[in-house]
C-alpha cells in the first residue's frame, strides 16, 4: 500500500512537473528580448511570419510577437530604427538604396533568400485576353487598346490596375506610367488594400473580363488563374534603381527586376541571438513548397494561422532540416 | 478550446463557390441595377469639379449664412474651404463630397420613408431594428469585398457601404420622431376629421422634422466618417490621401489629408445643424432658455 502511494506521488509530480515543464529548447533563445516579426499582408509572408512564430516560441523557446507590416513601411521602420526584428519575405528591390544604406550602417542583415527560386513579377493580362488580342503582346501596345480596358469611371479611357499604397509595386507602377507614357491613354487606379486587388481581379476573371494588372508570383491567385505577363523594355539596372524611387524625376522605360525575396533581420538578433540566426540562415522554399502551401490554404479558407500549422504538420521532411532534433520534437509536441 | 461540433471549412467553401457563382452569372445584372447610383455619383462629381472653385466656395458659404443670419458660421465655412483649396486638397475633396452627397440622398431616399413605416407599424419596426443593428455594428470589409466582386472596385460599392453604415441612424430617428409627436396634437387632428394620412403629413411628420434634420445630420458625418474604408477599395478622395500616408510612412499627407475631413465635417456639420435648428424655431419647438 505505501509503495502504491509513494509511486502514486511520485507519479503525480512528474506529471505536474511535466505539464509546466520548458519546451525542450528552452535555453536555446539565446535571448530575453521579445521578438517582433513583421506580418505582412501577403498570403506566403503572413504563413513564413507564422511558422516563424510557432518554431521560434515553442520551439526556442523565445518571447515572440507578431506586428502587421507592410514592405514600404516595414523596411523603412528597419533601416531607421531596427525594428521589428525580423521580416520573413522582404521583397528590397524597389527601395534598393535604402536597404542597401541599412545594410552598410549595419542596421540590417540580410539572411539570405527567403525563397530560393521562381519568383515574378509584372504587368499581366488574363490568357484569354492574350489570345484573343495576338497584337497584345507588350506594354508599348499597351495605348492602342484603352478602350479594351475602359475605366468604368471614366470610359474615355483604360484602367491599369496597381497596387495598394505602402507597396513597392505602387511606387514602381506609376514611374513605369510615366516612362511608357500611359497617362494619356489610362488610369493609373489603386485598390487601396490587398483584399480589393484580389477581388477586383478575381471578377474580372470570373466574368471573362478584359483587365491589365500588376502581379506577382508564387501566389494563390497565380496558381488560380491562367495570366499572360506582358512584355517589357530590356531590364537595365539604373533605369530600374530610379523606377523604384518615389521621387524619381525622369522614369525610363525597363524591365522590372527579377524579384529578390531576403529574410531581413535587425542586425541585434544575430549579435544577440547566434541560434537563432542560424536557424533563419537556412529557412528556404522553392517556388513549388510555397504552391503547395498557398493552393492548400485557398482550397481550405485557412488562415495564416492555419497555413502554417499545417506545414508544421504535414512538411516535416523540409522544415526539420532547419532545424535540430530536439527543436523539432519540441515544436511537434506543441502542435498536437 | 471550444470542442469541434462539425468541419466548417465544407460549409465555408460552399459559401465561396456561391459567391463565384453569383458573380459570375448575375454580376452583369447587379452592375446595372446599380446604375443609377453610378449616375448620380457621375453627374454630382462632374458637376462639382466643373464649378470653378469660387462658385462652389460661394454657394456654401451662401448656405452657411442663410442657416444662420450670422457672420460666425460662414466665416468658419470660408476659412475651412480656403484650407483645402490652399493645401492642394481641392479636387480630392470634391470626390470626398460627391461620394457623401451621394450617400446621404441614397440614404434619406431609403431611410425617410422606412423610418415613417416603422412608426406606423410596430411589426414591421420589431423585423427592422435587428437589421439595423446589423447594418451598424457588422465590420464594412465583411460586404466590401464581395460588393468589389460584383460591382467592381472604385466608387460604386464605396457608395453602397457607405449608405449601409450611415442610412440606420436616419432610419431611427424618423421612427422616433414621428412616435414622439404630442399624441395630444394628433387627437385634435383626429378629432377634426383626418385621415392617418393626412395626420402623417400634415401633422407627424412636419412636427418630427427636427429629429428627422438630426437623423440627416448624423447621416452625414457617418458617411464622412466612411471616406477611409471607402478608398481601401478603390473610391478615391481624401480617404486615399490618408491611406497614402500610412502606407508610405509620409506622416504629412496622412495629417494633412486627415485635417482636411475633418475641415469637410465642420462644414456639413455645423451647416446642417442650423438649418435644423431654424427650423425649430420657425414651427415652435425650440427649448425655451429660463
Amino acid at each position: 500500500m505505501r509503495l502504491h502511494l509513494k509511486f502514486a506521488a511520485a507519479a503525480a509530480v512528474a506529471l505536474f512537473g511535466a505539464a509546466f515543464a520548458h519546451p525542450a529548447g528552452a535555453a536555446e533563445c539565446g535571448t530575453d528580448r521579445k521578438i517582433d516579426i513583421a506580418e505582412m499582408g501577403w498570403p506566403s509572408a503572413a504563413a513564413l511570419a507564422r511558422i516563424h512564430a510557432i518554431i521560434l516560441e515553442k520551439g526556442y523557446g523565445c518571447s515572440v510577437e507578431l506586428v502587421p507590416g507592410d514592405t514600404v513601411p516595414t523596411l523603412a521602420a528597419m533601416v531607421s530604427k531596427g525594428e521589428p526584428a525580423l521580416a520573413p519575405e522582404l521583397w528590397p528591390n524597389a527601395s534598393k538604396e535604402a536597404w542597401e544604406k541599412g545594410l552598410a550602417d549595419g542596421k540590417v542583415v540580410n539572411l539570405g533568400p527567403a525563397i530560393a527560386e521562381g519568383l515574378v513579377q509584372g504587368w499581366y493580362i488574363p490568357t484569354y485576353v492574350a489570345e484573343a488580342h495576338p497584337d497584345l503582346k507588350s506594354v508599348e501596345d499597351l495605348p492602342k487598346f484603352a478602350s479594351l480596358f475602359a475605366d468604368p469611371d471614366d470610359p474615355a479611357k483604360g484602367r491599369f490596375v496597381s497596387c495598394p499604397p505602402g507597396w513597392a509595386c505602387e511606387i514602381m507602377d506609376a514611374n513605369f506610367f510615366k516612362a511608357y507614357g500611359l497617362g494619356e491613354t489610362f488610369n493609373l487606379f489603386s485598390p487601396g488594400s490587398a483584399g480589393a486587388l484580389d477581388a477586383t481581379i478575381s471578377q474580372a476573371f470570373l466574368r471573362q473580363e478584359p483587365i491589365v494588372f500588376y502581379y506577382w508570383g508564387p501566389t494563390a491567385m497565380m496558381g488560380r488563374f491562367d495570366m499572360t505577363r506582358l512584355e517589357m523594355a530590356p531590364f537595365d539596372a539604373a533605369k530600374f534603381a530610379c523606377i523604384g524611387d518615389p521621387a524619381c524625376a525622369n522614369p525610363e522605360k525597363t524591365d522590372f527586376i527579377v524579384p529578390d525575396a531576403v529574410k531581413a533581420t535587425a542586425s541585434w538578433l544575430p549579435q544577440e541571438a547566434p541560434a537563432i540566426a542560424e536557424y533563419l540562415g537556412k529557412v528556404s522554399l522553392t517556388n513549388a513548397e510555397v504552391g503547395r502551401m498557398l493552393v492548400w490554404g485557398e482550397e481550405n479558407k485557412a488562415d495564416a494561422q492555419a497555413v502554417a500549422e499545417n506545414f508544421l504538420k504535414t512538411e516535416e521532411a523540409i522544415w526539420s532540416k532547419w532545424v535540430s532534433a530536439e527543436v523539432a520534437e519540441a515544436v511537434k509536441a506543441s502542435l498536437n | 478550446m471550444f470542442p469541434e461540433v462539425f468541419d466548417t471549412a465544407p460549409l465555408r467553401r460552399a459559401i465561396d463557390d456561391g459567391l463565384d457563382w453569383v458573380i459570375a452569372n448575375w454580376g452583369a445584372g447587379f452592375e446595372t441595377a446599380a446604375w443609377p447610383l453610378q449616375w448620380t455619383l457621375n453627374m454630382i462629381e462632374r458637376g462639382l469639379l466643373a464649378t470653378p472653385w469660387w462658385a462652389v466656395i460661394a454657394v456654401l458659404v451662401g448656405l452657411a449664412f442663410a442657416s444662420t443670419r450670422r457672420l460666425g458660421l460662414p466665416l468658419l465655412v470660408l476659412a475651412a474651404l480656403l484650407f483645402l483649396g490652399v493645401l492642394e486638397l481641392w479636387e480630392d475633396s470634391i470626390k470626398t463630397m460627391a461620394l457623401m452627397l451621394t450617400a446621404t440622398l441614397g440614404a434619406i431616399v431609403i431611410s425617410i420613408p422606412l423610418g415613417v413605416l416603422m412608426s406606423g407599424y410596430p411589426g414591421f419596426r420589431r423585423i427592422v431594428t435587428p437589421v439595423l443593428d446589423l447594418m451598424q455594428t457588422l465590420p464594412s470589409f465583411v460586404y466590401l469585398i464581395p460588393a468589389v466582386m460584383v460591382f467592381g472596385p472604385g466608387r460604386v460599392p464605396a457608395v453602397l457601404a457607405t449608405i449601409i453604415y450611415a442610412a440606420p441612424p436616419l432610419m431611427r430617428l424618423t421612427d422616433l420622431g414621428i412616435r414622439l409627436v404630442d399624441p395630444d396634437v394628433l387627437e385634435a387632428g383626429w378629432s377634426f376629421g383626418m385621415t392617418k394620412g393626412q395626420r402623417l403629413i400634415k401633422i407627424q411628420v412636419p412636427l418630427a422634422l427636427p429629429t428627422i434634420f438630426a437623423g440627416i445630420n448624423q447621416t452625414t458625418m457617418m458617411s464622412l466618417s466612411m471616406v477611409v474604408i471607402a478608398s481601401m477599395i478603390g473610391a478615391g478622395g481624401l480617404g486615399y490621401q490618408v491611406l497614402q500616408g500610412i502606407g508610405r510612412l509620409e506622416v504629412s499627407r496622412g495629417l494633412i489629408a486627415g485635417l482636411g475631413i475633418v475641415a469637410l465635417a465642420i462644414v456639413f456639420d455645423r451647416v446642417t445643424q442650423a438649418f435644423g435648428r431654424r427650423l425649430q424655431r420657425r414651427i415652435g419647438t425650440t427649448e425655451t432658455r429660463p
